[in-house]
């Protein structure tokens, strides 16, 4: 049954669906999640689509620095996501706080709530930037499933 | 018929393996042309058998509220009926059953598999769900009172002085009619009917612009809101292979050519069933934005039951 | 063999007598007597199945040996042709059900030595009644079904609106009685006869103004009992508020009568179904009557309510492919007769279930409720595809029947009637869907409220009977052409041949009604679909089983309620947008709201005509019976 398992492996890397949480960012990095979407990126060309629940959800977009109003909704939504996934964190806020650091209402970086699995840096990254880590994300997920059938 | 022929059909044509085959093509391509029509370069032609497979893949999640027995069972039964339906159009005039090829059969287990969609959503404790099987709901209702009316008007133009009974549910019977007296379609009075027949298509489907059920941006993928892994999967194949369905259906319904030889017959159904998914579901996918749940219901209970109608009564009347 | 007919009536009546004397005690033995009665009318209505479906005798009986005398019936005769004994069969099953049903359901209540008494007088009023052989018999029966079931209903009177429901029906259904009153007297006075064989004899040769008035009457008299369109409220409202038991024997038994009064009025007595225009009148009540009900019951928030609506839409399915006056119209109509006594019976005892077990019947207050009810479940589920017609359950094969009877009636006669009659009946098995979703959604599945947590699945004692109905649900579904074979045609061939039943009452002759001739086009084989459908599923599961061992196969933890989860522990909780999850049920009445967002107009004006007053009502009654009447008068 092994080919079967290395084409569900294979298909991993080719099908990418894309769930995203705004843990309180600014909106600046959710336009361009958007917009590697549109026509002229063409984020479906790697087999991605939003979807709209995270129990479908292979990569999620966290975007945003983590406040503490959005902290427990994040930390139940990541919980909902089946194995395997990747986190995938856009822009400098979740990495950092960015320029939001300090705050009292900031409760992050990303990385005490869950692995992050690829750091899209930038404020605003650019569209290029996500899908390039969305394709890195591809292979890590790859691996991972790869390690859950060993 | 010995029992080995029957399970060649059953297994490869024109059942599981070809249905498959076919419904991935087409589901491919619809992709690929949506996305050309917008002008990008679009996934690859395999992706809806990527999807099948990566969810295969994936952990499956049964929530706490769900029951579990109907919320595992519903997918596969979903799936299954589909699978029946197909097996019941026939392809190149090859059906599994010839003469129990049957609308009203064909009609039910449509609905089979949209309940399926339903009960398994139900079944998911979701609040999300709940208002997606009620917009699936409703959907249904709406396509429903045009597809009896289509189904009747051709009937009725196959079955007049035909058979016996005046009126005919039989695709066997609809393909014989046409292989004698050319397709359905280029009978002008029957034209309203192939054009809401056009419509009722990717409602069905629940393809864009008429998937209220599971409208990702407003109610978080409404039926399929809890599904994850092989269900979702499934149910993600019951989409793809309805698309076949239901394009295999208008071909056979208004568009039977047949020339004798098999794979001809065969090459032609799967070119037409392709310009019919193009012209019924890539088309409005790419062009229009979803619809509202009672938006549907309006125009479907209007404007396409109205063009049934006039094709039922012009049927009716021996034009 | 000629005297069992009159012995299961009497048995049941013996019954109710013996109960009362001496159930009064204790409980036991008057369950016991119950129960004797019950299985002793059932055994002798199925030891008449071999010589009258099989070898196609007519039973015939005449009370205190008043044979006829000079081609003249003066005597009270019992006739039992197959048409009989297949309403027969229909009513001592229902009845056996109902009452194994009721020993646990019952069981809290007080007083049950009324409710056995009533309820035999129930069952052998209905027993009596199709049976009979006499149409003042058959009026009597009627009257006492109508007393006893008025009674029943009221058994609960804690409940609101029990009395009323009660005086409503007693009302109305009063109306529908003198009707059939006035109707076999205006017979009698033209015919001098009330024996229904001679009736049958005498009747085609003696159409006059007094008998076309004769036949508005007693056809409105058997549609009131049936609750057509417009005596429909009078079931909506019975059976919101009768036990559970009750409803099943006034939907599966009671509209029966009608039904099987109906069907010997125009196919015997009058023999006048196929005239045209008796073809209309028939199967355009059945049309409305199915249309309107199945969408008043999306308007229901009351369970049982809800399951009433939907038993009177689907008397209007019988009714519609009986007016066909074609073979496979009545056979069609039978077969969906049955039908609708199995899977109606079955929900309506579910419905039973849920309130035994929760005291609710609100489908806005319940949800969630598979958890605790899994068989019941699985049972509603069984009720809930056979009633909107998914194959392979014999909703299905009937309604396929009911449509094919339609569209070569259509094709035939070239009508745009019966077309019209057809995209009404596919359309109400969609709406009919549509409301068991809504079932099944607002009290199966779903959330549950926390005050329902502890909620038990219900006694086996009250699934064993579910159990029956469910397997016959399944059975009957898998084997129409056998069904039809040993019943349906018998049955149909009997009201056809109205000849034969005549000559069998008065003695002219032995010769059988001989069986309906009609042929299923297509090939329906539901066996090789079930075969397919396992295969394809076999497949599934071999595609589902491969590989899973390298999956983590998750368990839902077990259930506990209204207790904070830890963000960290979501990952079993419903998805809520990240919110904690809490109760949110979508409610019954908001769903489909697309759909009755569009018709509201339609919709607001069947909910003010059914005003829930008994004026009204009864007024709706008498507009009925007048334009049947004038109907009658100008076209017959």
């Amino acid at each position: 049954m092994s080919f079967i398992q290395n084409a569900i492996d294979n298909a991993m890397s080719k099908s990418l669906w894309l769930y995203h949480i705004n843990a309180g960012s600014c909106n600046g990095c959710d336009i361009e999640i958007v917009a590697a979407l549109t026509p002229r990126y063409d984020a479906e060309r790697l087999g991605c689509k939003l979807c709209g629940s995270p129990r479908q959800a292979d990569i999620v977009l966290v975007s945003g620095p983590v406040t503490l109003q959005s902290r427990d909704r994040l930390i139940r939504t990541l919980a909902q996501v089946p194995e395997p996934y990747c986190v995938v964190s856009v822009g400098s806020c979740p990495c950092s706080g960015n320029v939001f650091k300090g705050s009292y209402a900031i409760c992050g970086p990303l990385e005490k709530y869950c692995h992050v699995d690829v750091s899209v840096a930038g404020c605003t990254p650019k569209p290029e930037a996500i899908m390039a880590g969305i394709a890195q994300a591809a292979e890590i997920l790859k691996e991972k499933r790869k390690e859950m059938h060993k | 018929m010995s029992v080995l022929t029957i399970l060649g059909k059953v297994l490869i044509f024109p059942g599981l393996l070809f249905t498959l085959l076919a419904a991935l093509w087409l589901a491919g391509l619809d992709r690929k042309l949506v996305a050309r029509m917008q002008r990008r370069v679009g996934p690859p032609l395999l992706q809806p058998w990527y999807d099948y497979l990566k969810c295969c893949g994936k952990e499956t999640i049964i929530p706490r509220k769900a029951n579990r027995t109907v919320f595992l069972a519903a997918p596969a039964l979903g799936l299954a009926s589909i699978f029946v339906t197909a097996m019941l159009i026939p392809v190149g005039g090859v059906s599994i059953f010839s003469g129990s090829a049957d609308l009203v059969v064909i009609l039910y287990l449509l609905t089979f598999a949209s309940v399926m969609l339903i009960i398994g959503s139900a079944a998911s404790g979701s609040p999300f769900a709940g208002v997606g099987l009620s917009r699936e709901m409703v959907a249904m209702i709406s396509y429903e009172l045009p597809f009896v009316l289509v189904m009747l008007a051709v009937g009725r133009a196959a079955g007049d002085g035909f058979c016996l009974a005046g009126v005919t549910f039989s695709l066997a019977d609809l393909c014989a009619w046409q292989s004698a007296n050319g397709p359905m379609i280029f009978r002008w009075s029957l034209l309203p009917a192939a054009i809401a027949m056009l419509f009722i298509i990717p409602c069905e489907v629940g393809q864009q612009p008429f998937d209220i059920d599971e409208a990702e941006t407003e109610i978080c993928e409404g039926v399929l809101a809890e599904y994850s892994g092989r269900p979702l999967g499934q149910f993600k194949m019951m989409h793809v292979i309805k698309m076949y369905v239901m394009s295999s259906l208008f071909c056979a319904m208004f568009l039977h050519i047949e020339t004798g030889f098999l794979l001809a017959d065969v090459v032609i159904h799967l070119v037409l069933c392709t310009l019919v998914c193009f012209v019924s579901m890539s088309l409005p996918h790419a062009i229009t934005a979803r619809f509202k749940v009672e938006q549907i219901f309006r125009f479907y209970w209007t404007t396409v039951t109205a063009l049934a109608a006039v094709s039922l009564i012009l049927v009716w009347c021996g034009v | 063999m000629e005297n069992l007919p009159i012995l299961a009536i009497m048995t049941l009546f013996m019954g109710a007598f013996l109960n009362s004397l001496l159930g009064r005690r204790s409980r036991k033995v008057g369950n016991t007597v119950v129960f004797i009665a019950m299985a002793l009318a059932l055994g002798m209505m199925l030891a008449l199945i071999r010589p009258v479906f099989f070898e196609g005798r007519t039973i015939c009986y005449w009370m205190g040996g008043w044979a006829p005398d000079a081609g003249w019936a003066y005597g009270i005769g019992l006739e039992v042709d197959a048409l009989s004994l297949f309403f027969g069969l229909i009513v001592t099953i229902a009845v056996m059900v109902s009452g194994v049903y009721s020993f646990t359901y019952m069981a809290r209540d007080d007083s049950q030595v009324n409710f056995y008494t009533l309820f035999l007088m129930l069952s052998g009023a209905v027993l009596g009644l199709v049976l009979s052989g006499d149409l003042f018999n058959v009026y009597v029966m009627v009257e006492i079904m109508t007393f006893s079931a008025v009674a029943l209903t009221a058994f609960r009177n804690d409940y609101d609106g029990a009395l009323e429901g009660a005086f409503k029906y007693l009302v109305v259904g009063s109306i529908g009685s003198t009707s059939l009153l006035v109707g076999t007297i205006l017979v009698y006075a033209n015919l001098h006869t009330l024996n229904m064989a001679q009736i049958a004899q005498l009747a085609p040769s003696h159409m006059n103004a007094t008998m076309v008035t004769a036949f508005a009457f007693l056809f409105v008299g058997f549609a009131t009992k049936a609750f057509l369109f417009p005596f429909q409220p009078l079931a909506a409202d019975a059976h919101a508020v009768a036990p559970a038991s009750i409803s099943l024997m006034i939907s599966g038994v009671l509209t029966k009568c009608g039904v099987y009064g109906i069907i010997r009025l125009t196919y015997d007595l009058f023999q006048n179904i196929s005239e045209s225009t008796v073809s209309y009148l028939v199967t355009g009540f059945g049309m409305v009557t199915m249309f309107i009900c199945v969408t008043m019951a999306f308007n229901q928030h009351n369970f049982k309510r809800l399951l009433a609506f939907h038993s009177i839409s689907q008397v209007g399915y019988v009714i519609t492919a009986v007016g066909l006056g074609t073979p496979l119209g009545l056979s069609a109509g039978l077969y969906h007769a049955i039908n609708h006594t199995l899977f109606k019976g079955l929900l309506f005892l579910v419905a039973g279930a849920v309130q035994h077990e929760t005291g609710s019947l609100d489908l806005d207050d319940l949800g969630g409720l598979s958890k605790n009810m899994p068989r019941t479940t699985a049972l509603f589920l069984i009720g809930a595809a056979s009633i909107s017609g998914l194959p392979p359950f014999n909703g299905f094969a009937s309604k396929w029947m009911i449509y094919q009877a339609l569209f070569e009636k259509a094709g035939s006669t070239g009508n745009f009637f019966y077309i019209l009659a057809c995209v009404v009946a596919l359309l109400t098995s969609v709406l009919t869907l549509a409301s068991f979703i809504k079932v099944t959604q607002s009290v199966f599945f779903g959330q549950r409220r926390a005050k329902y947590a502890d909620v038990k699945e219900c006694p086996a004692a009250m699934r064993l009977p579910m159990w029956i109905l469910a397997i016959f649900c399944v059975v009957l579904g898998l084997f129409p052409e056998q069904f039809g074979n040993w019943f349906l045609r018998p049955a149909a061939g009997a009201a056809l041949n109205a000849e034969a039943y005549a000559a069998q009452m008065l003695g002219g002759s032995t010769a059988a009604a001989g069986a309906a001739e009609y042929t299923l086009i297509g090939a329906w084989q539901p066996i090789v679909w079930l075969l397919l459908l396992v295969l394809v599923c076999c497949a599934m599961t071999i595609v589902a089983v491969s590989g899973r061992r390298s999956e983590p196969e998750p368990l839902a933890e077990p259930d506990v309620e209204d207790e904070q989860v830890l963000p960290e522990n979501a990952k079993y909780e419903p998805f809520f947008s990240g919110e904690e999850s809490h109760y949110s049920q979508v409610g019954g009445s908001d769903l489909f709201w697309g759909f009755k967002e569009n018709l509201k107009k339609y919709f607001s004006f069947w909910h003010d005509w059914h005003s829930g007053i008994v004026n009204d009502y009864a007024l709706y009654g008498v507009l009925c019976l007048a334009a049947v009447l004038c109907y009658c008068a100008v076209f017959l």
